[in-house]
């Protein structure tokens, strides 16, 4: 096989095409869609991603102020993070690791609280400012 | 399914983001037929070649990981544009990636199609007829590799009316006409992305869309890696659309198999099956 040859010959002296995963982990890209990550400080529990991810990854209970991620689900799609109204998911380049059981992300929204919060802070400080 | 429901408006994208989507569309094209060609040399055996192929087909991925944040399922277009721009960093990249990728293809192709073995095990295997490929409604390579002159990109849609393109067409009908085929997109995919890449005009990548989907009805034909696309939407002016029909290639090509299969040794069966790069899940309609 003449036509095969310099494959034949590069995959001698070529060294290998792989690397040694996990070992060895290739940088990410840039913009690589790896993972959503969820921001309890600022997610009010609006459920709107709930209702927009496609692949049902995310589901809250209101009454327990719980939001439940399950990253296996997860396609990585960006759509919660383009919709959030609080911004509160952000996409992070890195991929996840592999794992054997399916993990499943609870989270306590505080978003809520705090917006009352600054609210409050606003609200006392506000006299302040007009003295 | 983005373009069929910009139909509805219909919303005129900007021409960058037709460009950027040609593009993607054909990196795509270039790793499912590299997957393709890949998988082809497994069905006979020659598993070697199978990794050489997807060796290169990891560059690609690559590319497309790099540009879109995604390797397989892109998840890049929305409606109104597109969600990522190429930058001219990765434009160049992308150029001399895609250029040795076509130069490391080209000499395995060769090897592939040349090959008294792999012809032994292609040729004469899996006929179709021209009249019978019409018959059943094949698409794609399928179609084509019986000498049928028919591809969703000729209806120009996105850049491919500004690219210079014309398809791939063999005569023969059996497998490896098939196989030549899409060998040879493969190549012409990589072609059609440089000339693209080397066109790209400047602009805006996304246009903003207000309001929910009006009532009215679209469809949209794209040509896919395996074959024709088709796509029906209805809207009903909710942000839900009252119908959404999608028309697979596999689904197309499927009843292919029952003239091409009957007869031949069960020895040659996985590579006819194959043939038509058949994908399990968009039978399920
Ligand atoms: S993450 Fe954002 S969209 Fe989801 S519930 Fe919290 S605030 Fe709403
Ligand atoms: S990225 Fe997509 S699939 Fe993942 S949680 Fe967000 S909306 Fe759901």
């Amino acid at each position: 096989m003449p036509w095969m040859l310099p494959t034949i010959l590069k995959n001698f002296f070529g060294g290998p095409a792989t690397r040694l995963y996990p070992v060895e982990v290739r940088e990410p890209f840039e913009h690589a869609r790896g993972q959503v990550s969820f921001n309890e400080d600022k997610c009010t529990l609006c459920g709107t991603c709930v209702r927009r991810c496609p692949a049902e990854a995310i589901s809250m209970d209101k009454e327990k102020n719980e939001l439940t991620f399950y990253p296996a689900r997860c396609i990585v799609c960006e759509v919660c993070v383009d919709i959030c109204p609080r911004k509160a998911i952000d996409l992070i380049y890195k991929w996840r690791s592999p794992f054997y059981a399916k993990p499943v992300e609870v989270y306590k929204p505080r978003g809520k609280a705090s917006n009352k919060a600054e609210k409050e802070v606003a609200a006392t400080h506000e006299p302040a400012l007009n003295n | 399914m983005v373009e069929v429901t910009e139909k509805l408006w219909p919303v005129e994208v900007p021409p960058r983001v037709k460009y950027l989507r040609t593009i993607w569309a054909e990196m795509s094209r270039t790793h499912s037929h590299l997957l393709w060609l890949g998988l082809l040399a497994d069905a006979f055996g020659f598993e070697s070649m199978f990794l050489q192929f997807w060796r290169i087909r990891e560059r690609v991925l690559d590319l497309l990981e790099m540009t879109t944040g995604q390797r397989v399922i892109q998840s890049v277009n929305i409606i109104g544009g597109v969600r990522r721009d190429i930058s001219p960093e990765q434009k160049k990249i992308c150029i001399d990636t895609l250029n040795t990728v076509r130069k490391e293809s080209e000499s395995l192709i060769k090897v592939l199609t040349n090959d008294y073995t792999v012809k032994s095990r292609t040729i004469g295997k899996g006929v179709l007829t021209k009249e019978q490929a019409l018959q059943l409604g094949c698409a794609g390579p399928t179609l084509r590799g019986s000498g049928v002159r028919e591809d969703a990109r000729l209806t120009k849609y996105d850049a491919y009316g500004e690219l210079n393109y014309e398809p791939v067409v063999e005569e023969a009908g059996d497998s490896y006409a098939r196989a030549l085929v899409r060998a040879k997109e493969t190549l012409q995919a990589i072609d059609l992305q440089l000339e693209a890449l080397a066109k790209l005009p400047d602009g805006e990548i996304a246009v903003r869309v207000r309001g929910n989907p009006p009532a009215n009805e679209a469809v949209m034909r794209t040509e896919a890696p395996r074959g024709e696309l088709f796509y029906y939407a209805k809207g009903n002016g909710t942000r839900n659309l009252e119908r959404l029909k999608v028309r697979t290639p596999t689904f197309a090509n499927l009843p292919s198999l029952l003239v091409m299969l009957p007869g031949c040794e069960l020895a040659d069966v996985p590579v006819i099956v194959l043939s038509i790069d058949p994908c399990i899940s968009c039978t399920e309609r």
